[in-house]
């Protein structure tokens, strides 16, 4: 049996569209978890990620395609952008909880949501009143190697995404489930009043989701930096709500269905692209996210209905 | 009556607040001393003030000719009336849409396509009723004669407010079920999936490249053509219009279960309201707002592009919403005046100034600076600190009274008089049997059996005492009866019809009223609010009774009013005097005794009281018993589930123990204590031993 090369590209494009969205849609579902809230700052600490992470490219002078490394240099380089990219965004998600969402921790009702909101607006606008509208190219020092699987091409950036997204997510499974803090951040995501009184510091559980999230989200940046060459300050709106959408279907809260969830809407992504037209594809992917929300909201793999009274 | 030492002024005061709606205006003779302004009453003042900023509006473009500048308020104008169709949505029914430009869009397309050249299909017979209306015209042209569409913009006004409103309702019947967050996003999902669609359909819409040359109004053959005046005015109109409407709605049985549904759902519809229509409604006015304004957008612009209703638009409808005061009226129209008129006026001037300012110290930054830009971050900023320092907005929906004196307070608590409450408890006596029967009902949850078999009967005008340990079941028993728990097998019967199952408004309805253990109330109302909710069921006023307030709309609010004060009453002067204090600042045992008079207020014939002296102390517990016992005395039949067993000793001809969900024993009040099963249960075994 052979598969169409063109739909095996698609696949393999759907893939690394899929392990970026993952990574996304697990900051929405770390703090979804903990705090039941829909976190709209989110969107734009991705954006703001991508920014940091093009800048630490062009503290080694890497602009554009032109500088290509190898070998230990390439590791390095990417290491350090990763981490510094991570570092900072993590460090960002941590103040706006500190700062916009904590005073609001115990008022019910929609407020904390529409904070989320206002901080997404005000970094997109401090991106876009300091760096300015136009798209800037992302240096990508990634030499072009790539190899011919099926008639498809698999170029190094798609396995390099794959890679980085599969020991992101192995690291944050295992922390979850294996360390102390990890068990902390279970036991308040299940009941934060129980936790609260079994001695498990909440406040240090929320700090440490929004870290995690938004680190995770600052690879994503980096990630979809070195994919499609390009930042701007508008790649948030986008790519979160798809990122959204991934952590709705696989039962926002679930940390292994926020992964399978971006698989599946990067998949649907590039392959919707190829039986429908392109054009129709956020209407495919919003239509999903109609739906489950109507008729599923537990998604595939959430435990509780999220209507809470 | 015994309390001699009430200070004579608050003496009379049951009665005037018994007389006068307006029972927590007690100040008002202080205050008319002090201005004369005082003197009017309160509601010719509010109308004074609003003709004068009617009047300030309209001469606006004549004292201040100036087309930019009148374009301007032009278009805060329709921002206004935007944000007050979203507050009806979010404010009034606490609906969180994220995507209501959406209808903004669908009102603009609708008027754009049927007052342009861009579909124009070949011309057949069918056309020509429409021609002889006036609806299109014959166009000539090579290759076959085509239709124009050429709809009136004032008749397209209002079918733009009805398709929306058509859309609003088929966005909303999906979200019914969902809550907060969660019908945010869907909403979010549908204010994405329409400019899409828009932007692929572009043989009706033109694209991307937008919908071109739309009709400019008419009005006795004179085209508004492109001056901004005669928008400004029909901008004036629209708001003026759409603020009566929401005025008259936020006072009337609808904008009442609007807000009670956005307080709590579930007591809400245990007080009768049905949500589902209530939230369509709610939806579709909402939408109807937005429609009717994107009519006039796209008639002052002659275009429409799908970039022009994306979430940026959404969001900066909430923005004005949240800064002028979720829920308030004059709030979101000065809050979205003052956010447009920051935008197009002050920002430029303030840039021109700063620029000015650079050319002069030469700082070529300064001078080029442009703040218009940085509205968005303005926006982002207002949401931030509006939530974090002033969550009520500019002008809070409801003012917070004050407290009331420690005179006001201990003046005559009494029992109140309660010789007679109309219709209270009124039953067809011609039918026999019992009023309530429970026939082998069953509840699950999951696994557990929360009731197993429970049967029960309870005669007309008795009282019947349900007690058991804590996790027995009781409040389950309530719960299933009222529709809010569904059963898994049994019976419910109510005055010989079947209720098994039916939903909580219908259960209401019939004449099953209730309390709740943990409270349900409606924290940001009044507490005459309140009341009035529990009347819904009973009132007749829908939305188009009450926009026109006709004589009959009014005679049935005021009869309300009246009865509320009647049944407020009953707990003597332990609310009357705070009839229009929020319910969040009442007392504890005066919350409980607010929910007694909401279920009261549905003129029940059942009434179920779910621990209605907990958390009082025994003077207050011994208050309420007397007042219970009153309401039984007028006929009223009553079931409570109550622990103090003194209170059910002297309330309750019968008793019910359910232990485990199980029925464990009935019979009087002395019977059931000398049980063996009702000590065990209570106390454990070695005590039914001893």
């Amino acid at each position: 049996m052979t598969i169409d090369p063109v739909l095996l590209q698609q696949i393999i494009n759907g893939l690394s569209l899929g392990a970026m969205y993952s990574l996304l849609a697990l900051g929405f579902t770390l703090v979804y978890g903990i705090l039941e809230l829909i976190n709209f700052a989110h969107f734009n600490v991705f954006m703001v990620g991508s920014f940091v992470g093009m800048w630490a490219l062009e503290l080694f002078g890497l602009s554009g395609q032109s500088i290509t490394l190898s070998g230990f240099t390439l590791v390095g380089v990417l290491l350090f952008a990763f981490a510094a990219t991570m570092l900072v965004s993590g460090v960002l998600g941590v103040a706006i909880e500190r700062l916009a969402l904590r005073p609001l921790r115990n008022v019910s009702g929609p407020a904390a949501m529409i904070t989320t909101i206002g901080v997404s607006y005000i970094l997109f606008n401090v991106i876009l009143l300091t760096v300015g509208a136009g798209s800037l190219n992302f240096p990508n020092p990634l030499p072009r190697m790539r190899w011919v699987v099926g008639g498809a091409v698999l170029e190094l950036r798609s396995v390099l995404i794959w890679g980085v997204s599969l020991v992101l997510m192995l690291g944050l499974h295992l922390f979850v489930s294996h360390t102390r803090l990890g068990k902390a951040m279970r036991a308040t995501a299940q009941d934060a009043e129980a936790a609260r009184m079994m001695g498990v510091d909440v406040d240090r559980v929320v700090v440490t989701a929004f870290f995690l999230g938004s680190a995770l989200a600052g690879a994503a940046a980096l990630i979809f930096g070195l994919y499609y060459n390009f930042t701007s300050f508008l790649i948030g709106y986008t790519a979160g709500l798809r990122a959204f959408t991934a952590a709705v279907l696989g039962g926002i809260g679930s940390v292994t269905g926020a992964m399978l969830g971006g698989i599946i809407i990067g998949l649907v992504e590039s392959l919707g692209g190829h039986f429908f037209e392109v054009r129709w594809a956020d209407v495919i992917i919003f239509s999903i996210l109609i739906l489950v929300l109507v008729f599923a909201p537990s998604g595939l793999l959430g435990r509780a209905t999220p209507s809470r009274s | 009556m015994t309390d001699l030492k009430a200070p004579t002024s608050d003496s009379g005061l049951a009665e005037r607040a018994a007389t006068a709606p307006a029972a927590a205006g007690l100040s008002l003779a202080g205050l008319a001393r002090a201005a004369p302004l005082a003197r009017i009453p309160p509601h010719l003042r509010s109308r004074g003030a609003a003709l004068t900023m009617l009047l300030l509006a309209a001469l606006f473009p004549i004292l201040h000719p100036n087309d930019a500048d009148i374009d301007a308020a032009a278009n805060a104008l329709t921002y206004a009336s935007l944000a007050l169709g979203l507050n009806i949505v979010v404010g009034m029914a606490g609906l969180l849409d994220l995507g209501y430009a959406a209808f903004f869009a669908i009102g603009a397309y609708a008027y754009g396509i049927a007052a342009s050249w861009q579909v124009t299909p070949l011309w057949t017979g069918y056309w020509e009723p429409l021609q002889w209306l006036g609806l299109v015209a014959r166009f000539h042209q090579a290759g076959g004669d085509v239709v124009h569409f050429q709809v009136s913009f004032w008749l397209m006004m209002p079918v733009a407010a009805i398709v929306a409103a058509f859309f609003g309702v088929l966005f909303g019947a999906p979200t019914l079920r969902l809550k907060g967050d969660y019908l945010a996003i869907v909403t979010l999902g549908f204010g994405e999936i329409v400019p899409i669609v828009v932007r692929n359909t572009p043989s009706l819409t033109n694209g991307a490249m937008g919908l071109n040359g739309v009709a400019a109004p008419q009005l006795f053959g004179w085209s508004f053509g492109i001056a901004a005046t005669p928008y400004y005015y029909v901008g004036l109109l629209l708001v003026a219009l759409l603020m009566v409407t929401s005025q008259r709605l936020k006072i009337s049985r609808i904008g009442r279960a609007w807000m009670a549904i956005r307080e709590d759902e579930i007591a809400a519809a245990a007080m009768g309201i049905n949500r589902v229509r209530m939230k369509l409604l709610a939806f579709a006015t909402g939408a109807a707002f937005a429609g009717a304004t994107g009519t006039l957008f796209v008639a002052k612009l002659q275009t429409a592009t799908p970039e022009m209703f994306m979430f940026p638009v959404s969001v900066m409808i909430l923005v004005m919403v949240v800064f002028g005061g979720v829920g308030s009226v004059w709030g979101v129209v000065i809050g979205a005046m003052i956010l447009q008129l920051l935008q197009s006026w002050l920002l430029q001037d303030l840039s021109g100034w700063l620029n000015a300012l650079g050319r002069l110290i030469h700082s070529g930054w300064l001078s080029r600076i442009q703040l218009a830009s940085s509205i968005e971050l303005i926006f982002g900023l207002i949401l931030v600190f509006m939530m974090l320092y002033r969550r009520d907005g500019l002008i809070p929906a409801t003012r917070r009274q004050r407290a009331l004196s420690l005179g006001e307070q201990h003046a005559q608590v009494g029992s109140g008089g309660i010789a007679a409450l109309k219709g209270l408890g009124a039953l067809d006596d011609s039918r026999d049997g019992p009023l309530l029967e429970i026939d082998n009902l069953t509840v699950r949850f999951g696994g557990l059996v929360a009731l197993r078999s429970v049967s029960l009967a309870v005669r007309a005008h008795s009282v019947l005492a349900v007690i058991g340990p804590n996790g027995s079941g009781k409040s389950t028993l309530f719960n299933a009866v009222t529709g809010l728990v569904s059963t898994a097998s049994g019976q419910v019967r109510f005055a010989g019809a079947d209720i098994t199952g039916r939903p909580p408004h219908v259960v209401l309805d019939r004449g099953i009223a209730r309390t709740f253990q943990n409270l349900r109330l409606f924290p940001n109302l009044t507490v005459l609010e309140n009341v009035l909710i529990g009347m819904h069921a009973r009132l007749h006023t829908g939305a188009a009774g009450a926009l026109l307030r006709l004589p009959r709309t009014r005679r049935e609010e005021e009869a309300a009013r009246e009865r509320a004060l009647e049944i407020l009453s009953v707990f003597g002067n332990r609310l009357l005097p705070r009839v229009d204090h929020l319910v969040s600042s009442l007392s504890y045992a005066n919350r409980r005794r607010v929910e007694i008079a909401r279920a009261l207020a549905s003129q029940p014939k059942l009434l179920l009281l779910d621990e209605p002296t907990a958390g009082m102390n025994p003077a207050e517990t011994l208050e309420l018993a007397g007042q219970i016992k009153d309401l039984h005395r007028l006929g009223l039949t009553i079931v409570l589930i109550e622990h103090k067993l003194d209170v059910v000793t002297s309330l309750a001809e019968r008793v019910i123990v359910l232990d485990h969900g199980e029925r464990i024993a009935e019979g009087t009040p002395a019977e059931v204590r000398r049980d063996e099963e009702v000590i065990r249960a209570y106390l454990g075994r070695s005590a039914a031993v001893a």
